[in-house]
């Protein structure tokens, strides 16, 4: 049998590049420098294509509407256009290694009169048509800088091998000539400083093109947030779902055993009233205690499913309760004028129980304070502490499962808990969701 | 009698152990969870095993899973299984080859002692029990339709303690008739449910079990 190569994970070559991934030798290695030049020099003549076809069918077609001949003529550019703009989502994708989801609308039956209408309708459509227009214009600058840049940054590095081959003079750009080896020396610095220049415009321009066709080829705010939307209440399910798994778990492991264990006391203590009345008593006193023990769990339990004095007193009086149960001192500032949707109320408080929970159980703190206050119709708690730091959200941990907590609400959580701390837990919750 | 326990929460632990202690039992080993069960079942030999169905490491279904593996090392083991609720597929795997003797009991069923330590004396002897919510629930499941719907009132309930385990004469005291009646009726019962009368509280038990869908 053959020892194959078995393959290694490689960090890519622009990680590993002495001035790191962001120099100049990172940018140089980097393939999506390499990706991208190709398209802004070339991008201008897909534009002026476009616009040339776009400006003289458009009008064209407008005018001959009323005789009804323009609209299947105007239809038929728009699917051109449309076409053109999946085109180009492709091209971006490639060149820019950005990924930009078709954002049109589900189309309509088959009828293609009301899929005409469909398109015409659709926001997608339009906006594809303000970039293809905005195209040439974009690739002109494009193709000018990267052309002029890349040109003269070449110009100059190949001068030096010429020079010294025999050519008397060379000419760079314009009325700048090198002529003689104290000049072809000078041109490498030169041309190393332009070739520095132009990986940076073409990464600029890469990344600047790539928001534009974000913005214009892409799904708008409207699905976007949707998709957002879809995501974190998703995720809040699980979390409600894994909820409710704690809680039948802490039910028939906790308070049902207590109770169970109080049962049999009393069986056993029933069995034995007659003949052993000291061991009967000694059963009752500790079923006793089993059944006070079993109705403070259930207390505790209920609290930890939903506090009854956040639903009566609101966010103030629940948190101030909180922090009297810490064991350290906990300053506590509640600014709010009115009282916040009971869902929003519900994460903040379960916010501030879990970080002093979890300051109490590691930080090693001495004091925290606790904030909440509404701020752009969010409302904003803060939990901070003095203690030792290094709190993360690992998946399935007590704060990762508060950002899922606050997804529900499209809320966020923010951990910086730098090792040493002080730790700083943030939640900001809108309040008109 | 030599008991084996195995169930994690401490409290019920000691309770189980305190509760056989009174009833006479030894228990030789208790434990808090799967694999110490298979080990301890190894080491002491026990004339019974008692196995909460949840323990860690997921608190699912390790007990049950446990006390089969237990069982297949030592196959005529008897085994009660305390469970915090009932499904009859728990019921139906313990019964699984109908060889060893087995008990099927919701936990509480521990408070009232005496008949618990009934319980626990049936499994150990080679009986089988069954919780009444089990039979209840098959009882109900098999209620419409059938030979059972041609059960009388009484035949149901002498069914119904006859898969808990019952004896003829135990039977009779609970429903304070004579035991020639019972008699009676469990004829009638196997008559109409076409089941051959068969020797011994164990095989009378599996049929009955094994008829019911089990």
């Amino acid at each position: 049998m053959t020892a194959g190569t078995a393959p290694v994970a490689r960090t890519p070559l622009r990680l590993r590049v002495p001035l790191g991934p962001n120099g100049p030798l990172g940018m140089f290695v980097d393939p999506m420098t390499w990706r991208a030049l190709p398209y802004l020099l070339g991008s201008v003549f897909h534009g002026l294509v476009c616009f040339a076809v776009l400006v003289s069918v458009i009008p064209f077609s407008l005018t001959l509407a009323v005789a009804w001949v323009g609209a299947p003529l105007l239809a038929l550019t728009m699917v051109a256009w449309r076409g053109a703009a999946m085109l180009e989502r492709r091209l971006v994708g490639l060149a820019f290694g950005v990924r930009i989801p078709d954002p049109y609308r589900p189309g309509r039956g088959g009828n293609p009169l009301l899929r005409c209408g469909g398109a015409l309708a659709d926001p997608a459509t339009w906006k594809d048509l303000l970039y293809l227009l905005l195209l040439p214009l974009v690739g002109l600058v494009e193709f000018v800088v990267s052309a002029a840049l890349w040109a003269v940054a070449l110009a100059l590095l190949v001068t030096p091998p010429l020079v010294l081959s025999g050519v008397t003079e060379v000419r760079i750009v314009g009325e700048l000539t090198v002529d003689g080896p104290a000049g072809a020396l000078a041109c490498v610095p030169a041309g190393l400083g332009v070739l520095v220049a132009a990986l940076y415009a073409t990464r600029g321009m890469a990344r600047l093109h790539g928001q534009l066709a974000m913005a214009l080829l892409g799904p708008g705010e409207r699905i976007a947030g949707s998709a957002r939307l879809r995501a974190s209440r998703a995720r809040g399910a699980d979390a409600a779902e894994a909820e409710r798994r704690r809680i039948e778990r802490d039910l028939h492991d906790g308070a049902q055993q207590r109770l169970l264990s109080v049962a049999m006391d009393l069986g056993r203590a029933q069995v034995k009233l007659d003949s052993d009345p000291e061991t009967a008593r000694r059963l009752l006193a500790q079923a006793h205690e089993g059944a006070k023990a079993a109705i403070a769990e259930l207390r505790d339990l209920a609290r930890g499913i939903h506090p009854a004095i956040l639903t009566d007193r609101g966010l103030d009086a629940a948190l101030s309760a909180l922090a009297a149960r810490a064991p350290v001192r906990v300053a506590v500032s509640v600014e709010l004028a009115e009282r916040p949707p009971a869902a929003v109320e519900s994460v903040a408080y379960f916010v501030v129980a879990e970080a002093l929970t979890n300051m109490a159980k590691h930080s090693g703190a001495t004091e925290a304070s606790v904030r909440v206050g509404l701020r752009d119709r969010r409302v904003s708690v803060e939990v901070r502490d003095n203690g030792s730091g290094g709190a993360l959200a690992r998946p399935g941990g007590g704060l990762a499962g508060l950002a899922d907590r606050a997804a529900t609400v499209d809320g966020v959580l923010g951990v910086d808990s730098p090792p040493g701390g002080p730790t700083v837990i943030r939640a900001e919750l809108p309040c008109d969701w | 009698m030599r008991v084996v326990i195995a169930e994690d929460s401490v409290l019920l632990r000691e309770g189980l152990a305190r509760l056989l202690d009174d009833g006479g039992i030894e228990t030789v080993a208790a434990v808090g969870d799967g694999p110490s069960l298979v080990a301890a079942v190894a080491e002491h030999d026990p004339d019974l095993a008692i196995v909460d169905v949840r323990m860690p490491p997921t608190h699912r279904d390790e007990g049950l899973r446990a006390a089969l593996q237990a069982r297949a090392l030592k196959p005529a083991l008897p085994v009660l299984v305390l469970s915090q609720y009932v499904e009859e597929r728990y019921a139906a795997e313990l019964a699984g080859g109908g060889a060893a003797p087995f008990g099927y009991l919701l936990k509480e069923r521990v408070a009232d002692v005496t008949d618990f330590l009934d319980a626990v004396r049936r499994v150990a002897a080679g009986g089988t029990v069954l919780d009444p919510e089990v039979i209840d629930r098959l009882l109900d499941r098999h209620h419409t339709g059938g030979p059972l719907g041609s059960l009388s009132g009484r035949e149901r309930e002498v069914l119904a303690l006859m898969a808990q385990g019952r004896s003829n004469s135990a039977i009779a005291v609970r429903l304070a008739v004579t035991a020639g009646a019972v008699e009676k009726h469990v004829s009638g019962i196997f008559t109409k449910l076409g089941l051959d009368p068969a020797p011994g509280d164990h095989r009378r038990v599996l049929a009955v079990l094994a008829y019911l869908g089990l």
